[in-house]
């Protein structure tokens, strides 16, 4: 914060001025300017086409008259199973994800691992991470096929690159002294970690499992939308079929079921804690 | 000299103890969780719909993809850099919309400052319904609306990420200190300058912090936008996929890949000037 | 048999931390460590149990050089040296009995240890250390919620469960109160003299190091600038060893005499 911008003048009043947020001047401006014209490409590129946007209005229109009121029963079974099957993709999919994060996240904390295993741990979580579970999803589906196969395995590496990370920092936060203190008694590098490491992640490595449950089924809720199993693939069909009525029964039972899902997460996370 | 040999541990006695690691209720716990999880998971894989066969297969077969994967067609780098331009675009524009929409959101819909019962019920009912509806069901349902292209993605990127900020930012509005406010009143301003020189001040670090954070999320997030016609990369990426372009397919992700890097470093270098 | 010969040790690219140290023991009583902080006593300690790896020299226990071992062999050679921290190092989210037990962890295969299942020997051991530093009604206790004092009493107990051949101690008493600094000496010396085991104990209070050490050594800079009996230790050696050191005036005079 700049001082400088307070003086007292020659007849001893003070000149107050707010401090800049940015005190270098060429920066503040500099930033100012390139912000501006970044947003005016930004937008210009957004092909904004009013006329576009007017008739949209009418189709809008006819969208919502159609979902209201919901429609619960017509395909209430195809519902049903939809949502089945997304828990099922859900609760597989987080098992088998977090027993998988263990060993990646341990490969990938630095404190723990030599440099090459490190690299080769930073790099499989950084892929897992940055593919959105959209795009696994549709590279699953071509290669093993439409359904909830490929929806576990999507989400089994949705939850290696979130949950590896997260125990990677968890390993990496570590006091290192008991793990001194266990090698000093002449154990061994596994035992060393069931002793000294695992009992200080413990209690976050159950919160992060909590957590993925309730991530991997708001995720499962999309990835049927390629193709990849559960009621995104009842919705999906439904948007196809004009059938906007089922559509906005999923949706409403999609927010119920998230919302019950967040709190039960929440309260088995303090339990566990 | 003697060695250093000590003799075994003596004088401490002759008496045997019979431990275990956990008490009988803390065993019962741990047995009827472990119950409890191994029903689940029986039922999960004796009913879920999967193919057995194709499971047996999948190893040989992502191989496969992955073989005809490689390498990565540089020639596709120059259709990919526009629309890879756009993605960031389209979520900087639609994080941008949502902060502006979501601050009055976040004031309306926090326990302690919202004006009266219904204005705290309709934020949080906007706030709900944003943050339970993936971005991607947003894009179908705006690609419906305003047809084909980014503005579709734009939209939708702000509606899924208002009731995200709208939330966290509504929370910090709710556990600020009271204090300031209390001191403001006392001096006689108005609502007007209690929100800006009391509550602003409290919630900015966290309003600076969501808001970067939306926005690195919304990169990830925009990336599969095109997929149902709502602009960016993932356009590309489909139609790549359909034409069996692997080697086209493999450069979207590493571009993909390299541009949510991008955002990470982008969104660190940030956080660490403001906080 | 303890032998350490030329012992140097820097860390990255800075100045030794330990420059050429001379040192050995065969008795089994007690030896106090002395010296300001960054003097080098705890990289000496840890030096001999291969924490911390030295750049070159020898250091000899039993004639085998500690520098030259590798995997099982190491773990062979540390569970014969026994190890007390300043922290106490407790895995807090276990209980005190898996603590205590953990000492053993050198012994028992890898599946064993992992799930718990010691040999009842050990078990009964460890009860009985527990009982000798008066901790029994802890036992399944986690060891977080123990105080400060109690968690060294384990740490003790811990170290001892090795049946080392040795006892290191890193400033064992400095983060206790002076009471309870007292109870833990008193502990560990007269446990280490039932039981004819010799201790490297470094300790940043002469006092203390007066009163229960045999023999006393002084580190200064990564050298070592004085080794004797306590009462042969002098104003002008404890200069030498603190001279232009913070600590010098409260070793001088200790117990609030250099109040002003």
């Amino acid at each position: 914060m700049s001082i400088a911008a307070n003086t007292v003048n020659s007849d001893g009043s003070f000149l107050w001025k707010r401090p800049h947020f940015i005190s270098n001047p060429l920066l503040r401006y500099g930033l100012l300017v390139f912000s501006v014209v970044y947003l005016m490409y930004a937008f210009g590129t957004l092909e904004i086409n009013f006329s576009r946007v007017m008739r949209g209005i009418p189709r809008a229109m006819q969208i919502f008259s159609g979902a209201i009121p919901p429609d619960f029963t017509s395909r209430g079974s195809l519902i049903v199973t939809g949502f089945i099957e997304s828990i099922q993709i859900t609760i597989l999919s987080t098992t088998v994800g977090v027993l998988l994060s263990i060993p990646f996240g341990f490969m990938a904390a630095r404190n723990i691992t030599i440099l090459p295993v490190y690299w080769v741990g930073r790099a499989i979580i950084i892929v897992a991470r940055s593919l959105h579970p959209v795009v696994l999803g549709v590279l699953f589906v071509k290669a093993v096929g439409f359904g909830a196969f490929a929806g576990i395995l999507t989400l089994i590496i949705y939850t290696l690159g979130f949950v590896g990370k997260l125990i990677a920092e968890a390993v990496e936060e570590i006091k290192y002294g008991q793990i001194e203190a266990i090698r000093a008694t002449g154990a061994g590098y596994f035992t060393i970690l069931i002793y000294a490491v695992f009992p200080q992640i413990m209690p976050r490595l159950i919160g992060l499992s909590m957590y993925q449950l309730d991530i991997n089924l708001r995720a499962s809720t999309v990835i049927g939308l390629v193709g990849a199993g559960g009621i995104g693939n009842t919705l999906n069909s439904a948007f196809g079929r004009y059938d906007y009525g089922t559509a906005s029964a999923i949706l409403l039972i999609m927010i119920g079921i998230i919302l019950i899902a967040e709190t039960v997460s929440g309260k088995l996370r303090r339990f566990t804690r | 000299m003697s060695s250093l040999t000590s003799g075994p541990l003596k004088d401490l006695g002759k008496e045997t103890y019979h431990w275990q690691r956990y008490t009988f209720k803390q065993r019962m716990g741990r047995y009827s969780a472990f119950v409890v999880v191994a029903l689940l998971l029986y039922w999960t894989l004796s009913t879920v719909d999967v193919f057995w066969p194709w499971v047996w297969s999948a190893p040989e077969e992502i191989n496969d993809m992955l073989y005809r994967m490689m390498p990565p067609n540089p020639r596709a780098i120059p259709e990919i850099i526009p629309v890879l331009i756009e993605t960031i675009n389209i979520a900087t524009i639609g994080t941008l919309f949502a902060v502006i929409i979501s601050l009055p959101i976040a004031y309306f819909g926090a326990r302690n400052v919202s004006p009266n019962k219904i204005t705290l019920a309709i934020a949080r009912v906007i706030i709900v319904a944003s943050r339970s509806i993936n971005t991607l069901i947003w894009a179908l349902l705006f690609v419906a609306i305003l047809g084909p292209g980014p503005m579709a993605g734009v939209v939708a990127i702000a509606f899924r990420s208002i009731g995200f900020m709208g939330k966290l930012i509504g929370e910090s509005i709710e556990e600020m200190d009271w204090g300031p406010v209390e001191a403001l009143q006392a001096s006689g301003s108005g609502q007007g300058h209690i929100v800006t020189y009391a509550i602003t001040p409290q919630v900015m670090p966290t309003f600076w912090a969501v808001a970067i954070l939306r926005w690195d999320i919304n990169i990830r997030e925009s990336t599969v936008l095109g997929m149902v016609g709502a602009g960016g990369i993932g356009m590309l990426f489909q139609v790549a996929i359909d034409l069996f372009r692997w080697n086209t397919v493999s450069m979207v992700l590493v571009s993909i890949i390299l541009v949510v890097l991008f955002g990470e470093v982008v969104t660190g270098m940030v956080r660490r000037k403001l906080i | 048999m303890l032998e350490i010969k030329d012992l140097v040790k820097s860390y990255g690219d800075g100045q030794p931390v330990l420059k050429g140290l001379n040192f050995s023991t065969g008795d089994k009583k007690l030896t106090a460590v002395i010296g300001s902080s960054g003097a080098g006593k705890s990289t000496m300690l840890r030096c001999i149990n291969r924490l911390v790896t030295a750049d070159s020299g020898e250091i000899l226990l039993d004639g085998v050089d500690m520098l030259k071992l590798r995997g099982k062999e190491l773990q062979y050679a540390r569970r014969k040296i026994g190890m007390i921290f300043q922290a106490y190092n407790l895995v807090d989210r276990l209980t005190v009995m898996e603590n205590v037990l953990s000492g053993r962890l050198g012994y028992v295969p890898f599946l064993k240890g992992a799930l718990r299942k010691f040999p009842q020997e050990d078990i009964d051991r460890a009860y009985q250390l527990l009982k000798r530093v008066g901790l029994s009604q802890y036992v399944n206790k986690r060891s977080d919620e123990l105080s400060g004092g109690e968690r060294q009493r384990v740490g003790v107990a811990r170290a001892l469960m090795q049946n080392p051949q040795i006892l290191l101690a890193d400033e064992p008493t400095a983060s206790l109160d002076p009471k309870t600094s007292e109870r833990i000496m008193e502990l560990i010396a007269r446990l280490t003299d039932e039981l004819h085991l010799p201790v490297l104990i470094n300790l940043h209070n002469v006092a203390q190091a007066k009163h229960y050490a045999a023999r006393i050594v002084g580190l200064r800079d990564g050298v070592m600038v004085f080794d004797g009996k306590p009462d042969e230790l002098t104003d002008e050696h404890l200069e030498l060893i603190y001279t232009g050191k913070d600590e010098l005036n409260e070793q001088l005079h200790p117990e609030g005499e250099s109040e002003e």
